[in-house]
């Protein structure tokens, strides 16, 4: 007998209704700063999803997420603030800035996807240091150590979120685009090539596949789910500053991506949130937060290197060949 | 531009280049010893800089018994990092699970600093100094010179050249070499490596630890004095990867370009090092004097 191929797993059904009721559930129960915090997880949770493409899928540590986070989020500056002397609307403004960022991390990948592993991951914290230096100095466009404020809020068809409850929803809707998006890359060729490559790269050019380009594309996009979420901050926050990007920052998020499970799309989202949101649940104990942040940090790399997710995955696995065993036995008695 | 400004200058760059090569000779004897590319190694430097302060001005001890106790401070750092750091993770089959576990530990290190003495900066004296208080100079003519630069370059080629003739012409060294290149094979020739990797840890917290200490009078010591290592790890690359001799002469370098970009442009000088840096990694990615560990995978 054929099993039937069903659409959606059930833990994935699970999942989604558990999202489902939760983005139902978090705005009614809390709102003002939380709120911003909770909005801001999901801002991160989309600049994480490049990292899970670039380390998850290719296999590259590239501690770049955040340059490129800065490039959409000053782009969005620039052209939403009137410090020109122009004030674009949101949504063409959104769109200049994602074609900008292409254009800039295509030709940067281009410039360090020359570089093969610990070079690349050397070369991408050099450019953070480069654009951080950048960013809170340079004052015609980065409006130096003051940053930029008075970015105008996002607007679309009329209608702009009120507050950070609205904001939510705005940020539900791209989230769930984004990762769609990134669930369909790892079914593509494109995704199955990253992969590739990052098993063995040498098998994967005996098969054919164009390694350096592939790569290419992975940092391009990795840099414009960056630089969307950068430009998703800006009108957030309506503020950009310099300390938002900074080599701290982007360690962040690739602890983000570890902690959920950075091959996977849930796990990408838990582990933002989770990360963004702790020093908020666990306001009582301020003091010793970050510490308990680095040792539980190590402790994960120990104890489940491929985060939350293979955790889930492994007790599933256990507890069905607990199930099977069962079944047997049953059979034989 | 007079002869005096560049000559301190140079003086200046050398002093943090010298505390750069450190770092970063830590850094290469980590990745030859145990694989593992350390993103603690300046958050050690800082916390070794805390220790020198509270043993030296906190507790006031005589500075024959504070070098000592900075020592058996630095190696038990030493032990805890290797075994929370780096043992568990020994066996690892996702090779960016070690690093991240740096990443957790540098964290970790600069909260328990923050913990232990607050976040308040730190001044550590200057060990020169005049009789008012005030770091001492020394003046050659026109050119001015502060001590603890000078200091520091001193204290820098005394330690580099300790380190070299343990690995190159002592006994113990040999075999901490061996272990380093060969795991397996080391250990069939009975080479205890868990002790040879210890003692690289120790050498390599206390190189951190004592490079820590020269820069504090220099800069106050805070949390963040930790951020120093990425100029480091710039000039790790630039010397070559794996080469220990290319490390310390990119940090020099680094450490120069560094304090001649002061001249021109002071807010950029971050900007100006990593540009070098990335524009190095175009032209010779092995670095100057190639690199001597081939990457693996």
């Amino acid at each position: 007998m054929k099993m039937k191929k069903m659409f959606l797993k059930p833990s994935t059904l699970v999942f989604l209704l558990f999202a489902l009721v939760l983005s139902i559930v978090i705005p009614r129960v809390s709102q003002g700063y939380s709120m911003m915090v909770m909005n801001n997880a999901l801002i991160f949770c989309v600049a994480t999803f490049g990292v899970s493409v670039m380390l998850g899928l290719g296999g590259q540590l590239s501690f770049a997420t955040v340059s490129f986070m800065g490039v959409g989020a000053y782009s969005m500056a620039n052209f939403c603030s009137g410090r020109h002397g122009f004030k674009l609307e949101p949504m063409p403004a959104l769109l200049i800035t994602i074609v900008i960022a292409t254009i800039i991390s295509f030709l940067l990948g281009l410039v360090l996807m020359v570089l093969r592993n610990t070079y690349f991951t050397f070369a991408s914290i050099a450019l953070v240091q480069v654009t951080w230096s950048f960013y809170i100095n340079y004052k015609p466009l980065f409006g130096g150590p003051d940053g930029i404020s008075g970015v105008s809020n996002f607007r679309i068809f009329g209608w702009t979120p009120a507050n950070y409850n609205e904001w939510f929803y705005v940020l539900v809707v791209v989230l769930v685009i984004v990762s769609l998006l990134v669930e369909r890359i790892r079914r593509t060729q494109l995704g199955r090539s990253l992969s590739a490559i990052r098993d063995n790269e040498i098998a994967a050019r005996t098969l054919g596949i164009n390694v350096y380009m592939t790569k290419v594309i992975g940092f391009t996009i990795a840099g414009v789910l960056a630089a969307l979420a950068g430009s998703l901050y800006a009108m957030h926050g309506q503020f950009v500053s310099g300390d938002m990007f900074t080599f701290e920052r982007s360690t962040t998020y690739i602890i983000m991506a570890m902690l959920g499970g950075v091959n996977n799309t849930f796990g990408v989202i838990v582990g933002s949130i989770l990360v963004t949101m702790l020093p908020e649940w666990l306001r009582f104990m301020q003091r010793y937060l970050q510490l308990i942040y680095g040792i539980g940090v190590i402790l994960l790399m120990v104890f489940m290197p491929m985060g939350l997710s293979g955790l889930a995955s492994s007790l599933s696995k256990s507890v069905k060949r607990r199930l099977k065993k069962a079944k047997k036995g049953g059979a034989v008695s | 531009m007079d002869i005096g400004t560049l000559v301190s200058l140079a003086i200046n760059g050398l002093a943090m280049g010298m505390i750069y090569a450190m770092i970063a000779m830590g850094l290469i004897l980590l990745i030859r010893a145990v694989g593992v590319m350390n993103f603690a190694q300046g958050d050690l430097l800082m916390f070794g800089a805390y220790i020198a302060w509270w043993l030296f001005v906190d507790l006031e001890l005589p500075i024959y018994l504070m070098i000592p106790a900075s020592l058996i401070c630095y190696a038990v750092i030493a032990i805890v990092f290797m075994l929370t750091a780096y043992w568990p993770l020994r066996n690892a089959t996702y090779p960016a699970a070690t690093v991240i576990s740096t990443m957790g530990a540098a964290i970790t290190l600069k909260e328990l600093a923050t913990i232990f003495w607050g976040s308040y900066p730190k001044m550590m004296p200057a060990i020169m100094k005049k009789p008012n208080g005030k770091a001492a100079v020394i003046k050659i003519g026109k050119i001015t010179l502060q001590w603890q630069f000078v200091l520091c370059i001193i204290v820098g080629i005394v330690l580099i050249y300790l380190v070299f003739t343990l690995f190159e012409k002592m006994y113990v060294g040999r075999i901490m070499q061996a272990a380093a290149q060969d795991k397996y094979a080391a250990e069939l020739i009975g080479i205890p490596t868990i002790l040879t990797t210890a003692a690289t840890y120790i050498i390599v917290v206390t190189l951190c630890s004592i490079a820590g200490t020269m820069v504090s009078p220099i800069f106050t010591i805070t949390n963040t004095l930790g951020t120093i290592q990425l100029r480091a790890f710039a000039g790790v690359v630039i010397g070559g990867f794996g080469n220990i001799k290319g490390a310390i002469f990119g940090s020099l370098l680094v450490g120069l370009i560094e304090s001649y970009s002061t001249i021109q442009f002071s807010q950029y000088k971050d900007a100006v090092v990593f540009l070098t840096l990335i524009v190095f990694l175009l032209i010779r990615p092995q670095g100057i004097f190639g690199e001597k560990i081939a990457e693996k995978g």
